[in-house]
Parts: structure tokens; sequence; C-alpha cells
């Protein structure tokens, strides 16, 4: 499903990734942890081809970073459900639309939307906002509606970079509930996170970066 | 592609930046506007210069005592000739006959006049397309070399002002249609230009989600084709309005007005036309795009 070869990212004069090796099969559920700055946010947009490796292959799902067309990358991304850490909300558009976008952008029809976004903000509990803006959300709240958006178009991978940072204990709990339900219809889940909590009484792999560098691998 | 929701994103963003949209909406307006003025007058020109294959007339006199055979022979070959649409014979008896008639009151003129000193002449009218001033030179020329041809008469210097005067409109009309069209189209390219990075990291959302493409585009293009359209239909609206309330309330007091002919068929084409810069302006702007 998710492959890495030898993987190096150089930014400018730095390197964010170093000889990076792991295989992801289709139905797992992985951690990526490590400390800030150790390359957490470059795996994953390597994984939905927002950068390029400077050295490595990377396969994803049957495509390949090297050779894929830069036409066949939306089709790639609408197989992967985002979190993204930085949040990318629209402002100025509801939590509906915020939500119904990742699926308005795949031509679907509104009719069918609407369901299938009631139905995503209710797994995040905020079925209540869906008529409100981000900015009058609290952080957490935000957050949620960032976990909405990618879990409402049924992907076959999720990417979750920090996807409790700005949750409580309670609500991070229930959000790895909801992940773990996913996971177990079949939806392959990766998570990013420095938060050791997420993943301390789970039987999952951890894999863990430092610097650049994939150091460990345990099971959680 | 999902047409319907581009367009809902297209209509929302047209109004969620109202004095974008409207500056250039009303400047289209007024560039199609002043664009249909041109055309107005080029076209009531050409109307008007239309009707002169009536009044023109190339005169030619020929040699005296010809022969009527001879005279047949030449009849005969200016009709052949394709700029050629009538040849009408004036023996010199009429011609005779139309002068004493114009100078009646003066009959001493004729006083002792005992031969007819008029020439038989030739009065042809030339097909309207064969109205150029190059055409009718050469014409002349050719009428020159046949013999028995003494004289070819017409209007030149008349003809000559109303070619060049035609041919500067056209060019006028033809620059500034141009001019103005290109003005419209970077109109157009610069508003699409201005939402575009406005919306910038909303766009980058929407790829990184798995937009296409033409998912991203369309909403442009058809902001521009809406904008456009307005600004044709504005223009429509405009001419109209000068034209009855104003031309025809001119032409009550001033009758040179009255003749003025309005197309009205033609401008129903400016909304078409303003859609079609649009399009372009929006088109140019997201292919030189980066994103
Ligand atoms: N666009 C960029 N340009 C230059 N350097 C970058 C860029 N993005 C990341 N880096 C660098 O690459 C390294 C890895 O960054 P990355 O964002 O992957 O870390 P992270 O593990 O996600 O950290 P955090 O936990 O703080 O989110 C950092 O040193 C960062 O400064
Ligand atoms: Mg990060």
């Amino acid at each position: 499903m998710i492959q890495f070869e030898d993987v190096t990212k150089d930014y400018d004069n730095q390197t964010a990734l170093r000889n990076i090796n792991f295989f992801i099969d289709k139905g797992e559920m992985v951690f990526f942890t490590g400390p800030s700055g150790s390359g957490k946010t470059t795996l994953l947009r390597l994984i939905y081809m927002a950068e390029k490796p400077d050295r490595g292959r990377i396969s994803i799902a049957g495509w390949e970073a090297d050779s894929v067309k830069e036409s066949s990358i939306p089709f790639l991304r609408r197989h992967i459900g985002i979190v993204f850490q930085d949040f990318r909300l629209l402002t100025h558009r509801t939590i509906f639309d915020n939500v119904a976008i990742a699926l308005r952008i795949r031509g679907m029809r509104e009719r069918e939307i609407k369901p299938k976004v009631y139905d995503a903000l209710k797994t995040v509990y905020l079925r209540h906002k869906s008529d409100s803006y981000p900015l009058k959300l609290s952080g957490g709240e935000q957050q949620r509606v960032v976990i909405a958006r990618a879990i409402v178009a049924d992907p076959t991978v999720i990417l979750a970079d920090e996807p409790t940072g700005n949750l409580d204990p309670d609500t991070a709990y229930g959000i790895m509930k909801a992940f773990k339900t996913i996971n177990a219809k079949g939806t392959t889940v990766v998570i990013a996170t420095h938060n050791r909590e997420l993943f301390r009484d789970t039987v999952r792999r951890v894999l863990h970066l430092d610097t650049g560098n994939l150091v460990s691998e345990d099971l959680g | 592609m999902p047409l319907p929701y581009t367009v809902r994103l297209a209509v929302q963003s047209l109004f969620k930046e109202p004095w974008v949209n409207l500056l250039s909406i009303l400047t289209i307006g007024v560039g199609l506007f002043i664009i249909s003025l041109a055309f107005l007058i080029v076209y009531n020109f050409d109307m008007a210069t239309r009707k002169l294959p009536d009044k023109f007339s190339l005169n030619v006199y020929l040699d005296h005592n010809l022969s009527q055979e001879r005279v047949r022979n030449i009849v005969g070959a200016f009709r052949e000739k394709d700029a050629v649409y009538s040849v009408r014979h004036i023996p010199k008896q009429d011609a005779l006959e139309e002068l004493k008639n114009m100078l009646k009151d003066s009959p001493f003129v004729f006083e002792g006049l005992d031969d007819n000193p008029l020439p038989d002449s030739l009065e042809i009218k030339l097909k309207e397309k064969a109205l150029g001033l190059e055409t009718v030179r050469a014409l002349a020329n050719e009428a020159l070399n046949i013999q028995g041809v003494n004289e070819v008469d017409y209007g030149e210097k008349f003809l000559s002002t109303i070619h060049n005067l035609k041919r500067g409109l056209h060019s006028f009309g033809a620059i500034l249609i141009v001019i103005l069209s290109a003005g419209i189209i970077f109109v157009c390219y610069s508003t699409v230009k201005i939402l575009f990075y406005r919306k910038m990291d909303e766009i980058e959302t929407y790829k990184l989600l798995g937009a296409t493409k033409g998912f991203i585009r369309s909403p442009f293009l058809i902001e521009g084709f809406l904008i456009g359209a307005t600004g044709g239909i504005l223009s429509l609206l405009g001419v109209n309005a000068f034209y009855y309330l104003s031309v025809l309330k001119l032409s009550l007091s001033i009758p040179l007005f009255s003749s003025i002919i309005f197309p009205a068929q033609f401008f129903l084409w400016l909304p078409v036309i303003g859609m079609f810069l649009g399009i372009s302006g929006a088109g140019v702007a997201l292919g030189r795009m980066k994103y």
C-alpha cells in the first residue's frame, strides 16, 4: 500500500529525511512519532505527493512518485483523507461546506453529500455546529472539523498529522476510538504524533523518527 | 465535471468581491458601447455610400461621325465588362435637346448654331462592388484605348474622397475594435488574476484534497463569462438608450439624424461578444498562472 525505499528529502541545505525504508500494508494502523522537526510532516507530504523525494522510491497504492503524472495526482489524493497539522479550513465557509468540499471536488451530487457530511460531523461530535464558521470554533473543535473532512469521502488511507494536538485527553480518546473504528472497517490509518499517550496501550506498529532518520520500530 | 457547484462558486465569488467585479463589468460595458458607436458610424457611412452606384456614372464621349455599327460595337464592348452594370447610349441630338432644355431661359446661347457640336456619349453605371477608385480608373484607361472613344469623364475627385473617407473610417473602426477588445480582454485578465491570487490559499487546499485543474479553473472561466456577458448586456442597453433617447429625439428637430439607420439585430450580438472576450481574458489569466 505505502512503500518507501531509501527515501531522502532535502530542503535547501538541510536534510529533512534520510534513507527512509518502510512498508505499510493495506488495513494497517501505524504511528510515526518523534520530536518536533524530526520529519513527520515531511514524510506525510511525500505520501500525498505534495513533495517529491530527492532520492529513493515511493510507491503509494500503485502510484510511483518518480513517474506519476501531474494530472493524476488529484486522483491519488482522492484515495487519501488528510488531517493537516495546520488544519487548512476555509475560514469564510460554514462547517458543513468545509466538510462537503471533499465530496464536491469529487463531483458528488448535493443530494448524496448532505447525509454523508452529517454522518462525519456526528463522528466528531460536531453535528450541531454545521452552520457555524471555523473561526467561531475552539481549536479542538476546528481540529475535529478537519478530521470529519478527512473521513467523509471514505478514503482507503487516512493520514493524520498531529490529530489530537489541540484536544483534551477525553476528546482525544474519542477521536482515537473513531480512527480505530474506521481502521477496523479496512481503512489504512497513518498517524504522526509526538503524543505518546495515543499509542501507549495499543498493539500497533510505532515508527520512531529522529532528525530525519528512522531510528527504531516497536509495538505501542 | 461538477458543473453546478463550480457555477455556484463563480456566482458566490461575483458577490463576494462586488467592487472588483462591478468595476470590470462597467469597463467592459463602456468599451463595448464605444465599439458599438464606432460600428454605427461606419455602418451608416457604408449604407449611405451604397446608394452611390445610382448616382455615379462614367461618361464616355465618342468621336464625331462614327458609324452606327461602330457605336453599337463600343456599347457592346462596355456591356461585356465585369464591372459594368448598364450602358446608356445618348445620341448627340438627345444631348443637345437636354442642353437646350437646361438653358431654355437663355436661348441666345444657341443662336447661329447650325451643326450640333456635341458628340455621342455613353452613360455607364457600375456595379456596386466595382465602385472602387482603382477599378474605375482602370476602366477609364481601358475605355480610352477603345477605337472611337474620345474622352472619359468621371467624378474622380468625388470618388477618391469617398474612397479615402471610407478607407479611413474602416481602418479607424478596425483599430478601435482591436484596441478596445484587447483592453476588455486585459480587464478580464486582470480581474481574474486578482481574484485568483486572493483565493490562492483556498485553491491550494482544494488541490491537496484532490481537486483537478478543471475544477479549480472552471469557476474563474465562468466568472469571466458572467462578467463579459453582463458588460455586453450593459452596452446593449447603452446603445439602445443612446439611439432611442438621443438620436431619435434629435431627428425630430434635425432631419439629417432621421436618416441614421440603427441595425438593432447586430447589436444583439453584444452580450455574446462580451462573453467571448470575458472567457478569453480568464483563459489567458489561467494559462499564465502557475499553481
Ligand atoms: N518547506 C520547508 N522548507 C525548508 N525546510 C523545511 C520545510 N518544511 C520542513 N522543513 C524542515 O524539515 C525538518 C522537518 O520538518 P517537519 O515539518 O517534517 O517536522 P515535524 O516532525 O512535522 O515537526 P513538528 O512535530 O514540529 O510538526 C525541519 O527541520 C524543518 O525546518
Ligand atoms: Mg509536523
